[in-house]
């Protein structure tokens, strides 16, 4: 091999490399948090509260978990990545009023690598509970 | 044999390359249920409590919407510029009293404490409680300066010439003082100095000095 085709092997190693490193580089991820929604509904138990609220973190999360029992406090993450834990994560909490019941929505995200920000995910999370608590 | 060599060369290099920007693992820590209900007090009451527990361990709580009794805050890993924590205080009033929650997320590794810690210490400041106190947050690298003895960024004069002198730069460059370019990449104590070819150097223990075959430079401070 000549001298010159070793210097076009190198250079080519090289550019390529500086290339993918540009590719792979990555926005630092920031930690996105929103105060979702506050819902009273009338004339509905707390129980359907809690119902709503299973429902609507695994439709758009996973293994949705009350907190310590018969709390009202309602937790789920989202699904691993191959890469990450979790990068999403959501509470719902439900608490019992005269003849009516509150529910309130938490998010958290992780962006990047979270698709969804915090506010689409408390939005999906409303959305489904609505669905849930009819 | 030289095309082979070239190969190898380039898929190490590309190999390195991906490494280099590989993130660590993080994740979203999640912590919520933590509950405190008040007989007596008002939604005002409650906000104020909200907005000052928050502001003990978070910069700047916000009211959602004015008046709404829902605070939040968020916190800051220096280090990286990036939000690492945040934690919402949610008031809400009853007949008598009020119900007031707690929920807090943060971000694995980069926040220094988990999020359970940071809400019951949030609760505990709000109505009560042992306080644990929480890990200090990263603060930023400085950038290195000339006199750091660390690395090679900063002024060096050659002890075989004082006329030839390097100004050594923070990418890894360094120009002598013809206008002359190179580089130099320090790992441990052992510096590669590419400079007219490469030179191998060892830098003193008090950081002062580079040594080797060749060249041996001091520090100019």
């Amino acid at each position: 091999m000549t001298r010159i085709s070793r210097r076009r092997v190198a250079l080519l190693a090289g550019g390529l490399v500086v290339a993918f490193g540009w590719l792979s580089t990555r926005a630092p991820a920031a930690l996105d948090v929103n105060v979702g929604a506050a819902k009273i509904v009338q004339s509905q138990p707390v129980s359907a509260c809690n119902n709503a609220a299973k429902s609507a973190l695994n439709a758009v999360l996973q293994n949705a978990v009350e907190l310590g029992g018969d709390t009202g406090e309602w937790l789920a993450f989202a699904a691993p990545d191959s890469a990450n834990g979790s990068t999403a994560a959501a509470a719902i909490n439900c608490y019992p009023l005269a003849g009516a019941y509150l529910a309130t929505f938490t998010c958290a995200a992780q962006v990047p690598p979270s698709v969804d920000s915090a506010t689409a995910l408390c939005t999906k999370l409303a959305t489904a509970f609505d669905a849930g608590a009819r | 044999m030289n095309v082979k060599r070239g190969l190898w060369l380039f898929a190490v290099a590309l190999f390195l390359g991906s490494l280099s920007h590989t993130p660590a693992i993080a994740s979203v820590d999640l912590s919520a249920g933590i509950r405190h209900v008040s007989d007596t007090g008002s939604l005002s009451e409650c906000s104020a409590k909200a907005k000052a527990a928050l502001e003990t361990y978070l910069p700047g709580a916000t009211e959602s919407s004015p008046g709404s009794g829902e605070w939040f805050a968020m916190g800051q890993n220096l280090a990286t510029g990036a939000a690492s924590s945040g934690a919402t205080v949610r008031c809400y009033p009853l007949a008598k009293g009020y119900v007031v929650t707690f929920v807090c997320a943060v971000q694995l590794p980069a926040n220094p404490y988990g999020a359970n810690a940071l809400c019951l210490d949030i609760a505990h400041k709000f109505y009560g409680g042992a306080i644990t106190p929480l890990a200090a947050m990263p603060t930023a690298t400085p950038v290195p300066t000339g006199c750091a003895t660390t690395n090679l960024v900063g002024n060096w004069v050659s002890d075989n010439d004082p006329k030839l002198t390097f100004n050594m730069q923070l990418n890894g460059d360094l120009t002598d003082n013809g206008g002359v370019s190179g580089n130099w990449i320090i790992d441990g104590s052992t510096v590669t100095l590419t400079y007219y070819g490469n030179h191998t150097l060892k830098l003193s223990p008090d950081g002062k000095h580079l040594s080797g075959p060749g060249y041996n430079l001091t520090r100019k401070c």
